[in-house]
């Protein structure tokens, strides 16, 4: 397989997006059929790079340019790992979206705007350019922006305005960070630089960037307030890629690129610490469900921070599979809750209940996915806690876990409050449908893929361990 | 043949194929069939192949196998020896016992494929659990019993689902602190294997990881502080539900741990401040729970809590880290599951006649249902403590090790063994003596049929032997297990102890018959200690839940969660409030600068510029 595949990899969704308006404008079929292949193709070219990263041999494509600005692409297994996780729980959050988006305006930018998201992801995850990181950056926020705000009310308007003004402040921060680093180097090339230690300065401007956009506290308000946009979006913003952009970069830079303090092993995960269980205490007195599963991400967001801080093999380990675990399960979650707001048109879980009878796959599928997100096996979830609470261990820091542990029981209370609130308990409602076929069936893949990476842990672990090797 | 069958499992991958796969998949196809006898057939077939397997491992040299599993080192790998593969058997017997009397019980009951479904899975997991050596993998078992328990607690209650959810935080709080436990553990060993383990020191972060592990195990185990949904499974969940998990699997699964844990992982010196701590919580368990029964008026939620307080016995003798006490611990374990599930059995045996188990609804079964009610003296009577039955050895031994290490857990340890004796008189009076009472459209009582009795009539056996002929356990079995040359078996060789523990089986003896002439019946027989003056007090505050643990722990969430939205009001005030409210100021303060007068401009201007000007000159 050449390297081209990465062009056509982020080319596809990157300028593919833009013809989708006008093949609205012919054909809806058509431009849903389109966004759906060109999603796709990401995931298809990122499985067709597989073999060969699996294999020892990155694929890598280099542009020469002056002034430092010489980019190109590149595909290890870190990248390959996180195009794969990403363009995997987009496409199936695109065939949700066929049935929830179908009876809203603006159609035609919406799908726009979801494949470009994808596509700037995979351009994301693949460059090996300090600008060009942040101009994908950049982009995502306002794709980002356009989503959350994709109901035009008022609330919805402020509420993206919010999420584009924080994380671009922060990503300008990061940019800054990263002129830092072009003034230590003398390049803006990953490649160039690698091994280089950073200055405490450097990193801290970072990140502001990585924790804007991973949403951890006290940067995180934004998200849960993102909950005004349609489910398939704050699925997508939540599982597949916004959140997931600022750890892959904290991944990318401070784990396997950049040499930074020792310091920085005990902050981070202080600042993970407390993000965790903040958020999930304020998980367990929200109403809303889908501010509940919104601050339930912060929190679990704060363990994938934890597991990549730790400065161990193993935590590094375990972040990374949690990315994964929860990209799917949390993916899950917010499309199970999408089923429900569509069926019930409220958000607010004390006006639900009952809704097994007749919702049972939904209900199911929720269950499952927050097995996963719980940590309880042999749901995928439960490899990638246990792995990240061993790294903080094995750094010799056992408070911390103590810490982390007590989040996870606060996980399961919250989670399993919402569970009982929503679809156990007397009926309230008495909606009987359960959503079109179509959305069902996308939760219920959700849900068999948070088993099944579990039982078959073997492969995702390995894969996410020949990371780890390489660091 | 045993020998060929144990070769067999010990080839290839054959142990993950037989031992975990085989089960859950067993289960599926339990699930989806709908016919009675074939489901009957199949599951006794299956649960007779289980043991079949256990028994030739069992009697196997035993081997160890390693197979890949998850990065991490998180290997699959298990290690069958004498103590692991005796688990294995002891599961193995009872697990086809709770399926011959489910299949019976459930039979023209809804859900029956759904709770034999979650059976077979937890055996998979159990098995998967006792075969382990390494601690993440056994944990990856034991945890995945919380889908199971949760499922098997939703059947039929999905409208009520109380239960399961506080079963389900219990235990995973208690299986998340194991997991701490563990990990603790592993690091401080350096290895995740127990057989590559020097027995670790009870202090420092180890002493963390020792009380964590401990917590999990005993907690799983049904002891205090993770017991408290199980009296309210006793009134939710099925009967062999309260046969299958807390009177059999999880005391097998949870004091095989607690003892691995005192023999193999954690040095735990006997006197010392860990043994004390763990003997404190066995004996507290012992008495509370007990005490809580002696007021029961519903035989399941009665039994429930005698579930509870004999993992006190169990947990006690493990705690004092004596041989005796180890051995007697985990034969009490043994001794606990015959005649707990039996009597488990006899609850459902009259349920499932009578529609109820409220002792206020029926008594004098003993004519209508003789066979039922023999199989509850034999058993009481074991539990109790009377020799020469199998819970008279046990407790003995329990007894004589807590008496070596302080008379505190003596005397508490006997404190419990009086109120026991004095709950089961009650109950077995008031159930099976007396007046012929039967509940409103429920007239036809009769004994229950061979699929009922016959489980019942086995464990009942197995009381008997298991004392008169307690050679066979104890050094048969548990003695070569454990690796203790010791011989425990014959009669006790205190007199004394003996002397003394009949004396208080004969003052409860005394108590009963005074308590039941007092208040005219004998179910009413313990309510002078229910009712006396400052006792009531403290039992109206436990029967409303003030000293539930869930409670706590709710209340202790709710106050974090407090003091998060606090925080997180905060921060909400500070980006939609402040941070537009400072920029809104200052675009107002800067509108109003603007305002065209000229001679503002131009001092702004000059100002400017000669501030300009001061720079340049300031940096030459």
């Amino acid at each position: 397989m050449g390297s081209e595949v990465l062009l056509v990899c982020i080319c596809v969704p990157l300028f593919g997006s833009f013809l989708l308006p006008l093949l609205g404008m012919i054909n809806i079929k058509l431009r849903n059929a389109a966004a759906l292949i060109f999603t796709a193709t990401a995931f298809v070219c990122a499985a067709l790079a597989l073999p060969e990263v699996l294999a020892g041999t990155p694929l890598s494509l280099h542009y020469e340019l002056p002034l430092g600005l010489s980019f190109g692409f590149y595909a290890d297994v870190l990248a390959v790992f996180m195009a794969l996780t990403s363009s995997l729980v987009a496409t199936i959050i695109v065939i949700y979206s066929f049935e929830y988006i179908k009876e809203y305006d603006h159609q035609n930018e919406y799908y726009m705007m979801v494949c470009l998201f994808i596509g700037t992801m995979m351009g994301l995850v693949f460059s090996t350019n300090l600008i060009f990181i942040y101009i994908f950056w950049e982009i995502s926020a306002i794709c980002c922006w356009r989503l959350i705000g994709f109901y035009r009310e008022e609330i919805t308007i402020r509420r993206a305005n919010k999420a584009f003004i924080v994380t671009v402040v922060g990503a300008l921060i990061m940019l800054v960070g990263f002129v830092g680093i072009y003034g230590q180097t003398g390049t803006f090339d990953l490649a160039a630089m690698k091994g280089t230690h950073l200055p405490a300065w450097i990193v801290i401007l970072i990140l502001f960037g990585v924790l804007s956009k991973s949403a951890t506290f006290p940067l995180h308000n934004w998200l849960p307030d993102a909950g005004v946009a349609p489910s398939p979006v704050t699925s997508l913003l939540h599982a597949a890629v916004l959140v997931k952009i600022g750890v892959y970069i904290y991944a990318r830079l401070f784990v396997n690129s950049f040499e930074i303090d020792k310091v920085f092993t005990v902050a981070v995960p202080i600042i993970a610490a407390v993000s965790a269980l903040v958020s999930a205490g304020v998980a367990l007195r929200e109403n809303d469900i889908k501010r509940i599963i919104a601050y339930s991400t912060i929190s679990q967001l704060a363990f994938i921070l934890l597991g990549l801080s730790s400065g161990t093999e193993i935590g590094v380990l375990g972040g990374l599979l949690y990315i994964l675990m929860h990209s799917v399960a949390k993916g899950g979650l917010f499309l199970c809750a999408g089923i429900v707001e569509h069926t019930l048109h409220t958000k607010d879980i004390t006006k639900m209940g009952g809704l097994y009878k007749g919702m049972p796959l939904t209900a199911l599928a929720f269950l499952f996915c927050a097995f996963s997100v719980m940590g309880i096996p042999p749901f995928g979830g439960f490899f990638a806690k246990y792995l990240v609470i061993d790294g903080i261990i094995s750094a010799g820091n056992v408070g911390l876990g103590a810490v982390f542990i007590a989040g996870a029981v606060m996980t399961v209370l919250y989670l399993s409050r919402l569970f009982i609130k929503v679809f156990l308990g007397e009926t309230v409602s008495d909606a009987r449908e359960a959503g079109s076929p179509v959305m069902v069936a996308s939760v219920v893949v959700l849900a068999i893929l948070s088993v099944a990476l579990g039982i078959s842990i073997h492969w995702p672990s390995g894969f996410a361990s020949l990371i780890g090797g390489g660091i | 043949m045993l020998t060929s069958i144990s070769s067999f499992l010990g080839s290839d991958a054959n142990l993950i194929w037989f031992m975990i796969v085989l089960p859950a998949v067993v289960g599926v196809v339990l699930w989806l069939i709908k016919n009675y006898p074939l489901r009957l057939i199949l599951g006794l077939a299956s649960a007779a192949a289980n043991l079949l397997f256990a028994v030739s491992l069992f009697r196997s040299e035993g081997f160890y196998k390693v197979f890949p599993f998850a990065a991490g080192g998180l290997n699959i790998s298990f290690n069958v020896y004498g103590f692991s593969s005796l688990f294995l058997t002891f599961i193995a017997v009872c697990f086809l016992l709770v399926i011959l009397y489910s299949v019976v019980y459930f039979k023209g009951k809804k859900h029956a494929g759904l709770f034999l479904l979650y059976m077979y899975i937890s055996l998979a997991m159990m098995n998967g659990a006792f075969m382990s050596d390494n601690l993440g993998i056994l944990l990856f078992f034991w945890e995945g019993l919380l889908c199971t328990l949760f499922g098997i607690l939703l059947i039929n209650n999905l409208h009520h689902p109380r239960t399961a959810v506080k079963a389900l935080i219990l235990a995973g709080t208690a299986d998340l602190l194991m997991m701490l436990g563990i990990i603790i553990t592993a690091y401080q060993a350096g290895t995740l294997c127990i057989s590559q383990m020097e027995k670790l020191p009870v202090a420092g972060a180890a002493a963390v990881g020792f009380a964590c592990m401990m917590l999990g195990a005993i907690g799983k185990a049904g002891s205090m502080p993770f017991h408290s949904w199980i009296p309210n499974a006793a009134e939710d969940a099925p009967t062999p539900f309260m046969v299958a998990f807390p009177a059999a699997l999880e005391k097998f699964l949870g004091i095989y741990l607690a003892a691995r844990i005192v023999m193999d992982i954690y040095d735990v010196q006997p006197g010392s401040g860990a043994s004390i701590a763990v003997m404190t919580i066995g004996t507290l368990t012992i008495v509370l729970a007990v005490a809580m029964a002696l007021i029961q008026k519903d035989m399941k939620r009665l039994l429930s809590y005698h579930a509870i307080s004999q993992v006190g016995y169990m947990v006690l003798g493990i705690g004092t880290a004596l041989p005796i006490g180890i051995m007697g611990g985990i034969f009490h374990m043994l001794n606990h599951v015959i005649y707990k599930s039996c009597l488990f059995m006899t609850a459902g045996s009259v349920e499932l006649q009578t529609g109820t188990t409220d002792l206020k609804q029926f008594s004098g079964l003993g004519r209508k249902m003789p066979l039922t009610m023999t199989c509850f003296i034999i058993s009481a009577l074991a539990i109790s403590g009377v020799p020469p039955l199998n819970g008279f050895f046990s407790k003995e031994l329990v007894f004589d090790a807590a008496l070596e290490s302080n008379i505190v857990f003596y005397l508490g340890a006997l404190l419990g063994a009086f109120m026991t004796a004095i709950s089961f008189l009650k109950l077995g009076r008031a159930a099976f003596g007396g007046e012929l009472k039967l509940p409103a459209g429920r007239q036809n009582v009769r004994e229950s049929g061979p699929g009922i009795f016959l489980p019942m009539a086995v464990l009942a056996i197995l009381c008997v032997l298991f004392g008169v002929a307690n050679t066979l356990p104890l050094d048969g079995l548990l003695g070569p297990a454990v690796g203790d040359p010791h011989k425990y078996s014959g009669w006790p060789h205190s007199a004394t102890l003996v002397v003394i523990s009949v004396a208080v089986l004969l003052l409860a003896l005394v108590d009963h018959l005074y308590g039941s002439r007092k208040s005219g019946g004998a179910l009413y027989a313990a309510d002078h200690i229910h009712y006396a003056p400052g006792l009531k007090t403290i039992y109206d505050l436990a029967e409303r839940q003030v000293f539930d643990p869930y409670i706590w722990l709710l209340q202790i969430a709710r106050g974090v969660s407090a003091v998060c939205n606090w925080i997180e009001r905060g921060i909400i005030w500070l980006y939609d409030d402040a941070v537009v409210g400072i920029v809104k100021g200052a675009g107002n303060l800067l509108q109003r600068a603007n305002d065209g007068s000229l001679s503002r401009y131009l001092l702004v201007a000059v100002s400017g510029v000669a501030g300009i000007i001061a720079l340049f000159l300031a940096i030459n």
